[in-house]
C-alpha cells in the first residue's frame, strides 16, 4: 500500500488523488502524525519567508538593542551580546537550520538509496564491498568524522568559495553530514530490495526481457519509494540535530546564524554562566521541537506507508 | 560463542582500525597542502622540522614510502607535535585529556544504561496507561535534545541561579587534600553527568520499551504464564533477557553518538576532556592534534563495538559462527 | 473405574504398582501382561523414577477440592474476544467432563474454538479475551471465579499445557533442563539442585538423553523439543495435561513417536489428557473419548468407538468421510462446501446449518438442544429430545443440499481399526 505501486510491477500513478486523500486521513488520524505535521508546518512557514515576519536578518551593523537585555515588549526574546534582536535571529535561524537540514538530507538519501538499491539488487562482491564500506561509516559517528573532514575540506576549497550563493562553511557542513549519514539508509533500503528480489522471482514473467537498469527503475524503485520517504523524514531530524551540534562546536558560519550557531554565540558570550536564559531558550526549544516533530512524523509515516504485519501499538 | 566468533570479530575490528589509519593518511597527507599542515609549527626549531620531514619522508613519493612511514609512526605512538600546545607530542596531550572524558562518558553511559533499561522495561511490560504515556513523552523529548541543550538550562538553573554547583570546569584551583580533591571533582561532575545521562536515558528507555513490547507477544511468555509464574519473575527471567539482545547492538551503535555528544557537553561545562581539546584544536587549525584525537576516538569506538559483539555473543546462545 | 491415581503415588512396591496400573487404565490384557513381564529396561527404571518423584511429593490435591467431584467438569463455558470490528464468540456454550485417567480428544477445524477452550481452563488468554459465562470445575473448584493470583495455584500444578510449535514456546536463551526445573523450583519450592536432578529424570522419561538437557532449544530437533515440552508439562505432577496440537508441526514418523510417548505416559503415570487436534487419526489412536467442536459449540461427544463407528452429527459424518479410509473401497474424497461462519455474527440456530446436507427449517431458527443417550451426546435437530439416538426424521433435500448428493447416513460404516 502506499503512494505508488501497490503491486509488484510498474508503478501506477493513476488513482493517486484518491489514494493521497486516504493517506492524509490516515496520517493525520494518528496523534504523532498530527503533532508532527502541525509543528513542521509552523516552522516551514517561518522558514519560507522569515523576513515577512520579523524583517531582514539583523547583523552586527544593524543591531539596535542594548546587549544582553532580557525580554521586553520591544524585544520579546531579548537581545544577544551584540544587541541583536533574538526573535529576529531565531526566526531567520529557522530558515537556515532547515535549509541545511534539507540539503544534507537530500545528499544522504540519494547516496543511501543508490548504494542500497545497487547493493541489494546486484548482490555478490559488489554487495559485500558496499556493505563493508557502510559498516565503516556506521561505526564511526558522523560528528567525529565531520570534525576531521570539515576543516580539511574547508582548507582545500578555500573559505571564500561559494556555490549557489551558499558560503563555503555551510556547504562543508552539508556535504559532511551527507557523506557520513548515508549508511543507515543504505542498509534499510538494501534489506527491502533483498526481500523484493525474492518476490520478483515469483513475478518473473513481467521481468523477462528487461535490462537491470529498467528493472531497478520500473519495478524496484516504486516499491522502495515509501521506505525512502519515511527514511528521509527521519534523516531530516538527524540532519538538523547534527548541524546544530556541529555549529555549536564551531564549524558553523557566524554570518548565517542557524540555531546551533546562535547557541555557539551564546556559549562564547558566557550566557549560561550569566544566567541569560533568553539567549538560550528560543533556539534550544526550536531545535527540540523540530527534531521531535520530524521524529514523530517519520515514525507515523513509516507505520502508515510500510505497515508491518502483527503490529501492536 | 566460539573462539572462531571472537577471532572473527577481532579481525573485523583490526581491519576497521587499519581503514581508519588509512583515512587519516588520506586526509592529512594526500589532501592538497598537507605536508605544510603537518609540519608548519612555529614552536619547533627549523632543524627539528627538517629532521621530522626526513623521518616521515615528506620529500619522498606518497606510495609506498610515506604510507609506510606513516603507518609505522602511528603504530609506535608517534603522532607528531601539537601546534597549540607548544610542540608537545600529540600522544601526550591527547592522553592527558582522555582521563576526564572517560570519567564523564563512562559514568554517564553506565548510569543511563541501568536507568534507561529499567525504565523502559517497566514501561513496556506494564499495562499502559497515563504513567506509561507521560514517561514515554518525556523520553521522546529528551531523546530529541542535544546534550548541550540539556546542559545549558542546567547551568542556568542550578549553577548560576541556585549556586548549588560550580558553573564550569572540573576542579577549582588551589591545594587540597586527596579527599577534598575528590569531593571537588565530584561537585563539578554533577551537572555535566546529569546532562549526559539525561540525554542518553531517553533513547535507551524508548528502545527498551519497544523491545519489551515485541518480546511480550512471544510464545514462550505464554508458556511462562501457563506455568503459573508470578509476573515479576516472567519479566526478569524470560522477557528481559530476550529483550536485552537487540539493545546490546543498539547501545553499541549508539556509542559513537555518545562520544560526539560528550564533546558538546564538555564545551558547555568547560570540562577539560577530549571534547574541549577538539574545539581548541579546531580553532587553532592544529592538524596533528586533530589527527591524534580522531585516531583515539575512532579506535575506541571500534573496540567498544567489538566488546559489544562479544557481550552479545555471550548473551545469545544462538550465535554460533 | 476411576481409581484415584493418587493412590499410585503412595505405593513404592513394584507389584502393587503394576496391579494398580492394570485397574486404573483398563488397558487391554496384552499390555498389562507386557508391563508385568517386561524386563527392567532403562526406560522402565526411568518411569519408576518418575513414579518415585510423585511418591515423594505425595501429590496432595488442592485444599479446596471437593471429595467425590469429577476431575474436570466444564459447564456452558463462554469466551468472547473483543475486536475493533466486533465481538468474536469463540467459545459459546461448551460443556464436557473429564474423568481421572481419561484421554479426551477435542477435534475440529481451525478456528472452531478448541484452543481457546483449553486456554480458558487456566485463563491464559490474550488481553482482549474474556470468559463471559460458565463454570470450569476442577475437582469441584470453580476456576472461572478465581482471581489471577488465586488461579496461579492451579496452573501447571494441576493443569499443564504442551503447546504446539515448541520452537517458539521455549525460551531461546535458557537451557532446556533449566526451563524444566524452573516450575519445580518456583512452584514446588524445591532447592535448585534437586529441581535440576528431577528435570533430568523427566528428560529421561520422555526419551531425551541426559546430556542433551544442557542444550538450548534451537539445538534440538523438532521432535526433541516437543518431548522437552512434554517433560516440562510433567514437572509438577499435574492432574491434567493439555496437548494443544502437540504433533501438528512434526513429520509423520516423529508424530507417531510423540503419540506413543503420550500414551505410555498416560498409562504409566495415570495422567488425564486433553488432546486438541484437527487430525482425527491422532484422536483415534490415543483417546478414550472425542469431543467434536464446530464454530464454538459442541457438535457431538462420545466414546471413541461410538464416534468412529456411528457418527451421528452431520458434521462428524462429513469429517470422517473426508478422512480417507484405506480399507474401504475407493471413493472420492468428500469436501464440506462453504466455510465456517463469522463468529462475530454467527447464524441463529445451529451454526452448521448453512453447510449441512440435512438442514431443515428449524435448524436455522432454533439452537439444537444437546441430547444424551448411552455414551454419546449430540446437538442436532435430527435427534430431537426423546429419541434414542436413531435418526427419527428422514430429511428432504433442501436448497443447500441440492447441489450435494444426498447421502444417507450409513448405519454401518466399514469397520475401522479402533483401539478398544
Amino acid at each position: 500500500m502506499g503512494l505508488a505501486g501497490t503491486e509488484l510491477g510498474a508503478g501506477r500513478w493513476s488513482g493517486t488523488g484518491r489514494r493521497a486523500r486516504d493517506f492524509a486521513a490516515r496520517l493525520l488520524g494518528r496523534s504523532d502524525g498530527l503533532v508532527g505535521v502541525v509543528i513542521l508546518g509552523f516552522f516551514t512557514l517561518l522558514a519560507l519567508s522569515p523576513s515577512l515576519f520579523v524583517g531582514p536578518l539583523q547583523t552586527v551593523l544593524s543591531a539596535t538593542g542594548t546587549p544582553l537585555e532580557p525580554p521586553t515588549s520591544t524585544y520579546p526574546f531579548g537581545t544577544d551580546e551584540l544587541g541583536r534582536d533574538l526573535l529576529n535571529l531565531t526566526v531567520h535561524g529557522a530558515r537556515i537550520s532547515m535549509l541545511i537540514g534539507l540539503m544534507a538530507t537530500l545528499i544522504t538519501i540519494v547516496i543511501g538509496s543508490v548504494v542500497g538499491i545497487v547493493a541489494g539488487f546486484v548482490g555478490g562482491a559488489v554487495d559485500n564491498a558496499l556493505m563493508r564500506l557502510s559498516d565503516f561509516f556506521l561505526v564511526l559517528p558522523t560528528i567525529v568524522l565531520a570534525l576531521i573532514l570539515a576543516p580539511i575540506i574547508l582548507d582545500v576549497i578555500g573559505p571564500q568559495a561559494e556555490f549557489l550563493g551558499i558560503r563555503a562553511t555551510l556547504l562543508v557542513i552539508v556535504i559532511v553530514i551527507g557523506l557520513t549519514s548515508w549508511a543507515t539508509t543504505a542498509r534499510i533500503i538494501r534489506s527491502q530490495v533483498l526481500s523484493l528480489k525474492e518476490r520478483m522471482f515469483v513475478d518473473r514473467a513481467r521481468v523477462i526481457g528487461s535490462g537491470p537498469g529498467r528493472i531497478m527503475r520500473r519495478h524496484i524503485l516504486p516499491n522502495v519509494v515509501n521506505l525512502i520517504v519515511a527514511q528521509a523524514v527521519l534523516t531530516f531530524a538527524t540532519a538538523v540535530f547534527t548541524e546544530t551540534t556541529l555549529a555549536f562546536i564551531g564549524l558553523g558560519d557566524p554570518a548565517a546564524p542557524s540555531w546551533g550557531q546562535i547557541l555557539n554565540n551564546a556559549q562564547s558570550a558566557g550566557a549560561p554562566g550569566l544566567g541569560a536564559w533568553w539567549y538560550i531558550v528560543p533556539p534550544a526549544v526550536s531545535v527540540v521541537l523540530v527534531v521531535l516533530s520530524f521524529t514523530l512524523l517519520g515514525n507515523a509515516l513509516d507505520d502508515v506507508l510500510n505497515p508491518k504485519t502483527g503490529q501492536r501499538r | 560463542m566460539t573462539a572462531r566468533y571472537i577471532l572473527r570479530k577481532f579481525a573485523q575490528a583490526i581491519v576497521t582500525v587499519i581503514a581508519i589509519v588509512l583515512l587519516n593518511f588520506v586526509l592529512f597527507r594526500m589532501m592538497p597542502g598537507s605536508p605544510e599542515r603537518a609540519t608548519k609549527n612555529p614552536h619547533l626549531t627549523p632543524e627539528f622540522v627538517a629532521a621530522e620531514r626526513a623521518k616521515w619522508g615528506l620529500d619522498k613519493p606518497l606510495f609506498p614510502n610515506q604510507l609506510v612511514a606513516f603507518i609505522g609512526s602511528t603504530a609506535t605512538g608517534d603522532l607528531g607535535y601539537s601546534i597549540k600546545y607548544r610542540g608537545q607530542p600529540v600522544t601526550e596531550v591527547v592522553m592527558n585529556a582522555a582521563g576526564p572524558t572517560v570519567l564523564l562518558i563512562g559514568l554517564g553511559e553506565a548510569l543511563a544504561i541501568v536507568v534507561g533499561l529499567w525504565l523502559g522495561a517497566r514501561s513496556g511490560w506494564g499495562r499502559g496507561g497515563a504513567m506509561d504515556r507521560i514517561g514515554n513523552a518525556f523520553s521522546l523529548i529528551f531523546y530529541s535534545m542535544p546534550y548541550f541543550v540539556i546542559g545549558m538550562p542546567l547551568i542556568i538553573i542550578f549553577a548560576a541561579g541556585l549556586h548549588w554547583f560550580p558553573t564550569s570546569g572540573m576542579t577549582t584551583p588551589g591545594d587540597k587534600t586527596v579527599v577534598a580533591a575528590i569531593v571537588d571533582i565530584a561537585r563539578h561532575l554533577v551537572l555535566p553527568l546529569t546532562a549526559v545521562t539525561l540525554g542518553l536515558v531517553g533513547a535507551y528507555s524508548i528502545l527498551m520499551r519497544s523491545s519489551i513490547i515485541d518480546t511480550r507477544s512471544e510464545d514462550y511468555i505464554t508458556t511462562a504464564r501457563a506455568k503459573g509464574l508470578p509476573n515479576g519473575r516472567i519479566l526478569r527471567s524470560h522477557a528481559f533477557p530476550n529483550a536485552l539482545l537487540p539493545m546490546v547492538t543498539l547501545i553499541a551503535i549508539n556509542l559513537g553518538y555518545v562520544v560526539a555528544g560528550a564533546i558538546t557537553a564538555e564545551i558547555v561545562f568547560n570540562w577539560p576532556g577530549l571534547g574541549l581539546l577538539t574545539v581548541q584544536a579546531l580553532d587553532a587549525r592544529d592538524y596533528p592534534l586533530l589527527q591524534g584525537i580522531f585516531l583515539l576516538i575512532a579506535v575506541c569506538v571500534v573496540f567498544a563495538n567489538f566488546a559489544a559483539d562479544i557481550v552479545y555473543g555471550y548473551l545469545d546462545p544462538r550465535v554460533r559462527f | 473405574m476411576s481409581v484415584d491415581p493418587r493412590d499410585l503415588a503412595r505405593s513404592t512396591d513394584e507389584a502393587l504398582v503394576d496391579a494398580r496400573l492394570q485397574d486404573a487404565t483398563a488397558v487391554p490384557e496384552s499390555s498389562a501382561a507386557d508391563v508385568a513381564t517386561a524386563k527392567r529396561s532403562r526406560r522402565e527404571r526411568a518411569i519408576e523414577a518418575a513414579l518415585q518423584i510423585r511418591g515423594r511429593r505425595q501429590w496432595a490435591p488442592p485444599k479446596q477440592a471437593k471429595p467425590g467431584a469429577p476431575l474436570l467438569e466444564v459447564r456452558d463455558l463462554k469466551t468472547y474476544f473483543r475486536l475493533e470490528s466486533g465481538t468474536v464468540r469463540a467459545v459459546d456454550g461448551v460443556s464436557f467432563q473429564l474423568d481421572y485417567g481419561e484421554a479426551l480428544g477435542i477435534v475440529g477445524e481451525s478456528g472452531c474454538g478448541k484452543t481457546t477452550t483449553a486456554l480458558s481452563l487456566v485463563q491464559i488468554l490474550p488481553p482482549n479475551a474474556r470468559i463471559v459465562g460458565g463454570e470450569v470445575n476442577l475437582m469441584g473448584i470453580d476456576l472461572v471465579k478465581k482471581t489471577e493470583n488465586q488461579l496461579r495455584r492451579y496452573r501447571w500444578r494441576e493443569i499443564s499445557i504442551v503447546f504446539q510449535g515448541a520452537m517458539n514456546a521455549l525460551n531461546p536463551v535458557q537451557r532446556v533442563v533449566d526451563q524444566i526445573a524452573e516450575p519445580i523450583e518456583q512452584r514446588l519450592g524445591e532447592p535448585k539442585a534437586t529441581a535440576r536432578a528431577k528435570a533430568r529424570a523427566l528428560l529421561e522419561v520422555v526419551g531425551i538423553p541426559k546430556q542433551r538437557g544442557a542444550a538450548y532449544p534451537h539445538e534440538l530437533s523438532g521432535g526433541m523439543r516437543q518431548r522437552a515440552m512434554i517433560a516440562m508439562a510433567l514437572a509438577c505432577d499435574p492432574a491434567i495435561v493439555i496437548g494443544d496440537e502437540p504433533t501438528t508441526a512434526l513429520d509423520v514418523m516423529v508424530q507417531a513417536q510423540i503419540l506413543e510417548l503420550l500414551e505410555r505416559l498416560r498409562r504409566d503415570l495415570g495422567l488425564s489428557l486433553i488432546l486438541i487436534t484437527h487430525d482425527l487419526s491422532v484422536v483415534a489412536e490415543t483417546c478414550d473419548r472425542a469431543l467434536v467442536m464446530y464454530a464454538g459449540r459442541v457438535a457431538e461427544e462420545g466414546a471413541i468407538g461410538e464416534i468412529f463407528r456411528r457418527p451421528r452429527h452431520p458434521y462428524t459424518q462429513k469429517l470422517l468421510s473426508s478422512f480417507p479410509n484405506i480399507r474401504a473401497d475407493r471413493r472420492t474424497l468428500e469436501v464440506i462446501p462453504g466455510s465456517p461462519p463469522d463468529l462475530r455474527a454467527p447464524p441463529p440456530g445451529c451454526r452448521f446449518a448453512p453447510r449441512c446436507t440435512f438442514a431443515m427449517a428449524v435448524c436455522s431458527e432454533v439452537v439444537p438442544p444437546e441430547i444424551t443417550f448411552g455414551d454419546v451426546r449430540v446437538a442436532c435437530h435430527l435427534y430431537p429430545p426423546g429419541s434414542d439416538g436413531a435418526q427419527v426424521t428422514v430429511p428432504r433435500p433442501n436448497a443447500i443440499g441440492a447441489s450435494v448428493p444426498l447421502v444417507e447416513p450409513p448405519p454401518d460404516l466399514p469397520p475401522m481399526e479402533v483401539p478398544a
